[in-house]
């Protein structure tokens, strides 16, 4: 903990792992009932392909996300930035490589709300504005939240992706999780144990918020 | 109030209906009683009158689903609130709680809908969908998510409430105890709307088999009609000749469908139509008793009050003369 690099990259790691979330709410909560609660061609497709991080190597997302946001990739190209080794290259990345955990919780909270409650309120004159704030969202919360928790305690311990697309640049793109690598590296095992230990109190703790959320948005169900 | 609606989606389905009172809208499920009421309220897309065009939260109708739909993060009153948005905040509550109070329930105002019985949670959304000031209520299964013993019990003060109020509403049901006690009647088939009048009018003289049938009718045979006579017509059934009233559409020599109900099988005592027969499968329904009087090879299923029974005391196996009034057998183009 003496190591002012150190909090530097966790305060970086916090960071990302914020914004990354809030984001998260923002893409996921509207995909979340699509996929919840609409049918159309090609559902089955962007099912799979949301859900692809789950599978495919960190390495992998984060080499095509180099290439794609790199100096001379496409993006870099047509619209003449570029994301890669910077702060929006983490989040980026994150957003993609969490976006599974963030919805599959928005889902199933979706997908347990009875329609006949949506219906009802709008034959009660709610137009769409009042049925999420004072239906939909009220119900639904804690699964909202627990989806948002596990997706922000997966961004704290993402390795293989944020070291390619950020590169590892200590006081820029270096998060807690390559620090941790890093110190070990250089065989400073104390400064690794603590990391790592905070890490895992920190994930203990969400992890343990989002299992009495799962209990508290069970009871709420009929 | 007339209701003219044609949907295509889930069901194709046009009709014309007339709503009186307190209707229902009798029909077994598939046949798109459910789709009606959500067109009705907006939920689905279709043409029609009234309402047309206009989005689900503009329509003037109070609409309960099967199950109620009360919101389960919301007190009672609260769910009655909901539909009084308009008005500032100390009005909304002390409206919600006159109208749990019109619906006999406002000492239940504070408890959540996991805290009220099915009966209870029905009175605080049927509140609700008043509360919106509906030019027309519309209930889906009203009885069915009620317990069957005590359903006359909870849903007939409820019923009186409704028909108190003077408010045209339409109910989809398929239960015949709700139909009998109704204003009108209206009966949807997977071939349309066949019938609708009075429930005494649909009861008794089901326009057709298919009518007659969802109705509750259980005796039904085909016939021929071999002479008329005055106000009487003879008709040869399986069970033999039968003399029935007449109805005016009736020619010597015509198909015919002949139905009587169960409950009308003992009714009165009289020289005509008699039938010797043995009784068979005896079995109670509740607080009635259901057989069957084997006729030659043909079942006439019956229906006794108690006391009748006691009267009676039938035992399967025992040979038993009935006469079929004339007045109850009811006839109907093949």
């Amino acid at each position: 903990m003496d190591d002012p690099v150190f909090w530097q990259t966790l305060r970086l790691t916090l960071e990302v792992s914020l914004v990354t979330t809030l984001i998260l709410l923002f893409l996921g909560l509207p995909l979340g009932w699509v996929l919840a609660h609409k049918r159309f061609w090609g559902k089955r497709v962007l099912e799979s392909i949301v859900l692809l991080p789950l599978t495919l190597p960190p390495t992998v997302l984060g080499f095509y996300l180099l290439l794609l946001l790199g100096q001379n990739g496409p993006i870099a190209q047509t619209f003449g930035f570029t994301w890669a080794f910077r702060f929006e290259g983490l989040v980026v990345g994150s957003v993609l490589f969490s976006l599974p955990f963030a919805l599959n919780g928005y889902r199933e909270a979706f997908r347990s709300l009875d329609l006949d409650l949506i219906q009802t309120a709008r034959t009660l004159g709610a137009g769409w504005r009042r049925v999420w704030l004072e239906v939909i969202l009220p119900i639904t919360w804690p699964g909202i939240l627990s989806g948002s928790i596990l997706a922000f305690a997966h961004t704290l311990g993402e390795f293989g992706v944020v070291l390619m697309i950020g590169g590892n640049i200590p006081g820029k793109t270096q998060l807690v999780s390559i620090y941790i690598y890093d110190q070990v590296q250089a065989l400073q095992f104390d400064r690794a144990a603590e990391a790592a230990g905070l890490l895992l109190a920190v994930s203990f703790v969400l992890v343990y918020l989002v299992r009495t959320l799962e209990d508290v948005w069970r009871s709420r169900m009929p | 109030m007339e209701i003219a609606y044609a949907l295509k989606h889930p069901v194709r389905l046009e009709l014309k209906l007339q709503v009186e009172g307190f209707t229902v809208l009798l029909g077994e499920s598939g046949v798109g009683k459910t789709s009606l009421l959500k067109a009705i309220a907006g939920l689905i897309p279709a043409n029609g009158e009234p309402f047309a065009g206009l989005k689900a939260e503009k329509r003037p109708v109070g609409y309960l689903p099967q199950h109620f739909a009360l919101f389960p993060h919301l007190r009672a009153w609260q769910n009655v609130a909901f539909s009084l948005a308009h008005l500032p905040g100390p009005d909304r509550k002390r409206k919600a709680l006159a109208y749990l109070e019109l619906m006999g329930i406002a000492e239940l105002a504070e408890r959540y809908p996991r805290q009220m019985s099915g009966g209870q949670q029905q009175r605080v959304a049927l509140a609700r969908a008043l509360a919106r000031e509906p030019q027309i209520l519309l209930l889906d299964e009203p009885t069915s998510a009620l317990d069957l013993a005590t359903r006359e019990e909870v849903f007939g003060g409820v019923l009186e409430r409704l028909k108190a109020l003077a408010l045209p509403t339409l109910a989809a049901s398929h239960d015949l105890w709700l139909a009998q006690r109704a204003h009108r009647v209206a009966v949807l088939t997977r071939h349309g709307l066949l019938q609708q009048g009075s429930p005494e009018a649909v009861f008794a003289r089901p326009k057709n088999l298919e009518v007659a049938r969802l109705v509750g009718y259980r005796n039904l045979w085909a016939g021929v009609v071999l002479w008329l006579e005055g106000e009487w017509a003879w008709v040869q059934t399986p069970l033999g000749v039968l003399q029935v009233a007449r109805p005016d559409w009736v020619q010597a020599g015509q198909k015919v469908w002949l139905g009587i109900r169960s409950e009308e099988v003992f009714t009165l005592d009289t020289q005509k139509n008699r039938l010797l027969g043995r009784i068979s499968q005896l079995s109670w329904q509740g607080l009635r008793l259901r057989g069957q009087l084997m006729v030659g090879g043909v079942a006439l299923d019956f229906l006794l009050p108690r006391h009748r029974q006691l009267q009676l005391g039938l035992s399967e196996g025992l040979e038993l003369e009935v006469a079929l009034e004339p007045r109850l057998l009811h006839l109907m183009p093949a």
